[in-house]
């Protein structure tokens, strides 16, 4: 693992709103971390808990309402000049949850897949824009006949390797991962995993993970956030948070991971949480380093109270 | 793990297997195949091309074939009928040689195949000129209105700065009243065929542009058009390649709907006296003339005539903007 230093991307105070009717709604507040260079770092949390925001507010889909969004130590969010945008657009890429809403229908594979570099005219001549084309398809193990084709020919697995092609092409150095395989089929997940993680490993990539299937993001990330309405809660290394959960609502959320075992599944205590069961009307919550790499958001007594676990 | 036992147990069973049927049968008859990995990535595929298909939706639905022939045909003898033979002039008031006086309603004859109107002008060469003119009106409105409606309603929906200004200035524009836009600049710009067109384009472009805003509305934050911001699409590709392709069907509709519409409008422009000039005969003109006269039972030929053109362009275009809207939507492609 990196040393901590070389920071890719850093998100300082991060919050985002949206216009409701009679106000704002705010979907992200405070949220800070950083993503080093070449890991695979997790974003975790129930349903509408605002994790596809921050990943829409770092390639500006979603705008930062205040904060900091930092790519190699420079500010990408806000006013930001032509030349950074496109760098920006270059070097961060995405690749969406539902390959069946996610490509163009009325597009063949072809225009998809270099959509990204005629944006940016990252190629000379027809021929160039083709090998490229092909190039990319072939990375993801699809045949590059395909271009030909429209998007509907395809299986879900298929599909979202377009998307993985489409976002591979531009070179970038940090993919974010938005529910990459949830909308798959069960048995097409491990293939398309393993193909991000292959592609991590020859490119150099680094990924945001963003997803809420414990097991994945387990087996695929270095280092992982928990975000409860619009709040990251907690931060650890993978296994580091498996072992030792400190807040009660990383608690619950890993007591609600299902066990293959039915015997032990029924038998299983699932944890409940309850935000009012914590008093911050004095002692207001903070982010706090634990440990060594290890936050939590808590107030001064909890984190005397999670130091004393961790010592255990 | 698991993954990597179950494979390797695999090729043991396989090869048992093998064995057996090789005993049993002629080798020859059996080649090893080698693993190939694209294999399992081939699919059925279908050559599909969205217009080949929608072309061939649309010629299998007979009723809006036939129509779209019938149309076509009307269209082409509006044009070629003043190059027949024998042909009047659709303005040529017709003279009886033996007293001097106009042919007034005449019932139609061998001679005057739909009748004479009543100043004696021949009125089956004044219906093919007067589809002619409604016809072009109606066609060149559609088109110009559907070009205007998409280029603002394409903005007006997909660039979100846009959306308040456009749709104060709609709001605006909307609350004015159609018949007095229509008979203001009718007024002020002399009869003419022109003035037509151009009142009734500045009458119905911002309706069509709001149409087209509200289709967008609907698909513009579709993930896939997220990608496309990923991807740094600039706005005007975006909107032609991501967002117009998806509304071809319902515009073709609305077009081809429109047309019959504008037809209408000019029939009720001249009704009310604001129409083309009388030296111009529209199928505007010609009901008008006809419904002067609906109240006597012999000359009714005058307004039946003109009425069943303007229906048959009426249904035609119905029926035909709905028939190629159901072809042009992929979801009915097999």
């Amino acid at each position: 693992m990196s040393d901590g230093t070389d920071k890719l991307l850093e998100i300082r105070n991060l919050r985002v709103d949206f216009p409701v009717r009679g106000g704002l709604f705010t979907a992200v507040r405070d949220v800070n971390f950083s993503i080093r260079k070449g890991e695979t770092f997790g974003l975790v949390g129930e349903s509408g808990s605002g994790k596809t925001t921050i990943g829409r507010a770092i390639v500006r889909i979603a705008q930062a309402s205040s904060g900091e969004i930092l790519f190699r130590g420079r500010r990408i969010n806000g006013r930001i000049t032509r030349e950074l945008d496109s760098e920006v657009v270059q070097k961060i890429q995405m690749i969406f949850q539902d390959p069946m809403a996610s490509l163009n229908e009325r597009a063949k594979v072809d225009y998809i897949v270099s959509e990204g570099i005629i944006n940016l005219g990252k190629f000379k001549n027809e021929a160039e824009r083709l090998a490229l084309v092909e190039k990319a398809l072939l990375e993801v193990g699809l045949l590059p006949e395909f271009a030909s084709r429209f998007p509907h020919e395809f299986s879900g697995g298929q599909r979202q390797r377009i998307g993985i092609a489409r976002s591979l092409i531009m070179e970038p150095e940090l993919v974010i991962c938005d529910e990459p395989i949830s909308a798959l089929d069960v048995s097409i997940r491990a293939q398309v995993l393993n193909l991000m993680s292959e592609l991590q490993k020859s490119k150099g990539l680094t990924y945001l993970f963003i997803a809420h299937d414990l097991s994945v993001v387990r087996f695929i990330t270095d280092r992982i956030a928990v975000i409860n309405k619009g709040e990251l809660v907690e931060l650890a290394e993978t296994e580091e948070l498996f072992a030792h959960p400190l807040h009660p609502y990383t608690r619950a959320l890993l007591s609600a991971i299902p066990v293959p075992d039915p015997i032990l599944e029924r038998k299983k205590v699932l944890i409940v949480y309850d935000p009012a069961s914590r008093d911050y009307r004095t002692d207001k919550p903070a982010w706090t380093e634990i440990a060594a790499g290890h936050f939590a958001r808590a107030n001064e007594a909890e984190a005397a109270e999670y130091r004393r676990l961790l010592a255990r | 793990m698991a993954d990597g036992k179950a494979v390797a147990a695999g090729p043991p069973a396989a090869v048992v297997a093998k064995g057996d049927a090789a005993a049993g049968a002629d080798p020859a008859l059996f080649t090893f195949a080698e693993f190939d990995r694209d294999a399992g990535e081939r699919i059925g595929w279908s050559n599909y091309s969205y217009w080949r298909s929608t072309l061939h939706m649309f010629l299998r639905n007979r009723v809006a074939l036939f129509l779209l022939v019938l149309l076509g045909t009307i269209l082409a003898f509006t044009f070629l009928q003043p190059l027949l033979p024998n042909q009047r002039s659709p303005t040529l008031i017709n003279i009886d040689p033996a007293t001097g006086r106009q042919f007034r309603n005449l019932v139609p004859s061998a001679e005057y195949w739909f009748g004479t109107n009543s100043i004696g002008q021949d009125l089956w060469s004044r219906i093919w000129s007067g589809t002619r003119t409604s016809l072009l009106i109606g066609i060149i409105v559609g088109v110009v209105e559907m070009v205007l409606g998409i280029a603002f309603g394409a903005i007006w929906g997909y660039v979100r700065k846009a959306d308040r200004v456009f749709t104060e200035v709609y709001n605006v524009l909307n609350n004015i009243p159609t018949t007095i836009v229509l008979m203001l600049l009718a007024y002020i710009m002399r009869p003419s065929f022109q003035t037509m067109v151009i009142a009734m384009c500045a009458a119905g472009w911002h309706g069509v542009a709001r149409f087209v805003r509200n289709q967008i509305v609907i698909i513009r934050d579709r993930e896939y058009n997220l990608a496309s911001r990923c991807l740094g699409t600039p706005t005007h590709r975006i909107i032609m390649k991501n967002l117009l392709p998806y509304l071809v069907s319902v515009i073709m509709l609305q077009t081809a709907l429109s047309i019959p519409g504008t037809i209408g409008w000019e029939v009720f422009l001249t009704y009310i006296g604001i129409g083309l000039p009388v030296s111009i005969p529209s199928l505007g003109n010609l009901v008008n003339e006809g419904r002067l006269i609906m109240m006597a039972p012999e000359l009714r030929y005058q307004l039946i005539f003109p009425t069943i053109v303007v229906s048959i362009i009426t249904i035609s275009f119905y029926v035909l903007g709905n028939a190629f809207s159901d072809a042009s939507d992929p979801r009915n492609h097999v």
